[in-house]
């Protein structure tokens, strides 16, 4: 058996890009049952999971085999060429045991390799000869029918008992399955980093530019440079509040005094001032950023009115948490409420006849004077700023009117629930957006559970607040 | 609500001299009325002014600054009078000024834009 691996270690140090040698080193390594020891995990984006289950079958298939005669006539030439290089060779006595490993669950691909040369053969592993496993088809297609074609189809050496077949079988499923969730896994992962990196290009290119570029500038086409300028400051700012609500939650565990909670209520305040400020500039340079809900979480977009949150619905949702209010605050929250609510109405009505009046130019504007129209429409459309600029105001102005309501150990509780609910909402949008999706992956429901725990432990800082 | 118009048949007489000035004229119409608005007839946040008072219960009087004849001076004028963005919408309750849009929505927010309108008589109970 030695004799045949002679030409090999030259062979190794004259193969160039490893890599590309991959998808035919495979089937041909298979052919060395000594190959089964190869271990070296340094493997690039190459599934592990699909090479073992192949090395595991056709370490079957060479178990099975009494006359291991075959295999070595089967072996071509040109295999001893193509090796992985990467992967150390292990010049070990060939013992058939890629098939002892075949009934454990797979989902460490590495270690399973790891362990296929140190496990003694036994009587349950042999088992008939299975059919070429379809994952083949993804390391070496073009190889895999010429591996079934040049083997001899080996009888079956011991009689297989049944549950062992039906072990083996499931084991096999679930670590397919558990391959699969790798794979998709790692697909979100790879998408995820390209989105990062466009958005870091878009970053710098809008420092590069300045700040005002106007809304379609932008080559990357998603967002304006006001855009992400706000984008940037608004993520410093979520940071800021994190920072804020942990301080409210001590404070108020710690039961500090009411002056020293005063002064971190206060702050809440003005950094809540601060974000309608930044919004309102942000308004100037690309309003349609803010009133689509493009700087926000999905979950956030879907309550969004007017390029934020409605002061009716979050004082609406504080009511019960403030409890115990005396009976002239919740009057005066009530009555909150009902302006609020008259406002958003009477706001929400002024952007209609915008919205009309914009249809109406839009719509009647003639060939002749199409310029004209659409100077006026333009004209219409700057009027966006000024309503989500009031629909800012209103909200900057119901956080004081809660605050001059409240004393001060409500008022920190308030802000805390606050701050509290909108983190709650962005994690949601954050766990929505990693859930699995793939509908294979769904069936298995204890898989999907267990994925779904490590996404939530993926987002454990998220949940550090709760 | 009420319109005024700055020529023509009005409900109100409005007194028509060439060497008024602006201000003047401001003051005089605002104080004419418990609750008046300066308005413009394409604006929207006016739309807006005048829905929300419309929903409080209370007929605001309503002066088209693009309607009048000498609506830029007016213009100019509000403008200067309390520095906002816009010259329109204004609103003046009992001859006072409350401000423009931002100020109305602060006030009543902090509620005490209804007390106003009670004390100005624009609103009972």
């Amino acid at each position: 058996m030695a004799s045949h691996r002679v030409g090999e270690p030259a062979a190794l140090s004259d193969s160039g890009a490893p890599h590309h040698h991959l998808p035919y080193a495979i089937p041909h390594m298979l052919h060395h049952p000594s190959n089964s020891t190869f271990i070296n995990q340094e493997g690039p984006a190459f599934d592990f999971g699909e090479l073992e289950e192949a090395i595991i079958l056709q370490g079957v298939k060479i178990n099975n085999d009494d006359k291991k005669q075959h295999l070595y006539t089967a072996i071509r030439p040109a295999a001893t060429l193509d090796m992985f290089p990467s992967w150390p060779m292990r010049f070990q006595q060939h013992t058939p045991r890629g098939s002892s490993k075949s009934g454990e669950e797979s989902t460490d691909s590495g270690s399973a390799l790891n362990t296929l040369s140190n496990t003694p053969e036994s009587p349950s592993d042999h088992r008939q000869p299975p059919p070429p496993p379809p994952q083949m088809d993804a390391a070496g297609g073009i190889d895999s029918p010429r591996m079934s074609g040049s083997q001899p189809h080996p009888p079956p050496a011991k009689p297989a008992p049944e549950k062992t077949l039906r072990r083996l079988a499931q084991n096999r499923e679930a670590a397919r399955k558990s391959r699969l969730r790798k794979k998709a896994y790692v697909q979100q992962l790879e998408s995820s980093r390209i989105r990062l990196a466009q958005l870091e290009q878009d970053l710098q290119r809008a420092r590069s530019q300045g700040l005002f570029l106007g809304g379609g500038g932008a080559a990357s086409g998603s967002i304006s440079s006001g855009g992400a300028i706000f984008d940037m400051e608004y993520s410093r700012w979520l940071d800021d509040d994190h920072r804020h609500i942990s301080e409210l939650r001590t404070a108020l565990q710690a039961h500090l005094s009411d002056s020293d909670l005063r002064v971190i209520v206060d702050g809440y305040i003005a950094h809540y001032d601060e974000i309608f400020s930044l919004k309102g500039a942000a308004a100037k340079s690309d309003v349609f950023h803010l009133i689509t809900g493009m700087w926000t979480t999905p979950a956030e977009r879907c309550f969004l009115w007017m390029g934020g949150f409605r002061p009716s619905d979050l004082i609406k949702m504080l009511i019960p948490q403030l409890d115990p209010l005396t009976e002239q605050q919740f009057m005066g929250i009530c009555s909150l409420q009902h302006s609020s609510q008259q406002a958003e109405e009477a706001l929400s009505q002024g952007l209609d006849q915008l919205q009309q009046s914009l249809v109406d130019t839009i719509a009647n504007g003639s060939v002749n004077d199409s310029m004209h129209h659409m100077a006026v429409a333009l004209g219409k459309l700057a009027n966006l700023e000024g309503f989500v600029r009031q629909a800012d105001n209103l909200r900057q102005q119901t956080l004081h009117q809660l605050h001059r309501l409240l004393t001060i150990r409500q008022a920190a509780r308030c802000f805390l629930v606050i701050g509290e609910y909108y983190g709650r909402l962005r994690a949601l949008s954050s766990l929505w957006a990693s859930r699995p999706r793939e509908s294979m992956i769904a069936e298995d429901n204890s898989c999907q559970t267990t994925s779904d725990l490590q996404m939530v432990q993926a987002s454990q800082n998220q949940f550090s607040n709760f | 609500m009420h319109y005024q118009t700055g020529s023509g048949s009005c409900k109100v007489p409005v007194k028509r001299s060439v060497a008024t000035d602006p201000m003047e004229r401001i003051e005089r119409m605002a104080a004419a009325h418990a609750v008046v608005i300066f308005s413009d007839s394409t604006c929207c946040m006016c739309h807006t002014a005048k829905r929300l008072f419309c929903s409080l219960g209370v007929s605001p009087v309503v002066y088209e600054i693009d309607q009048d004849p000498r609506g830029e001076d007016l213009s100019k004028a509000l403008l200067r009078l309390h520095g906002g963005a816009a010259p329109v919408p204004t609103v003046f309750i009992g001859g006072k000024l409350l401000g423009a849009i931002d100020s109305v929505m602060a006030s009543h927010i902090n509620g005490s834009l209804v007390p106003l309108l009670k004390e100005a008589g624009a609103l009972w109970l």
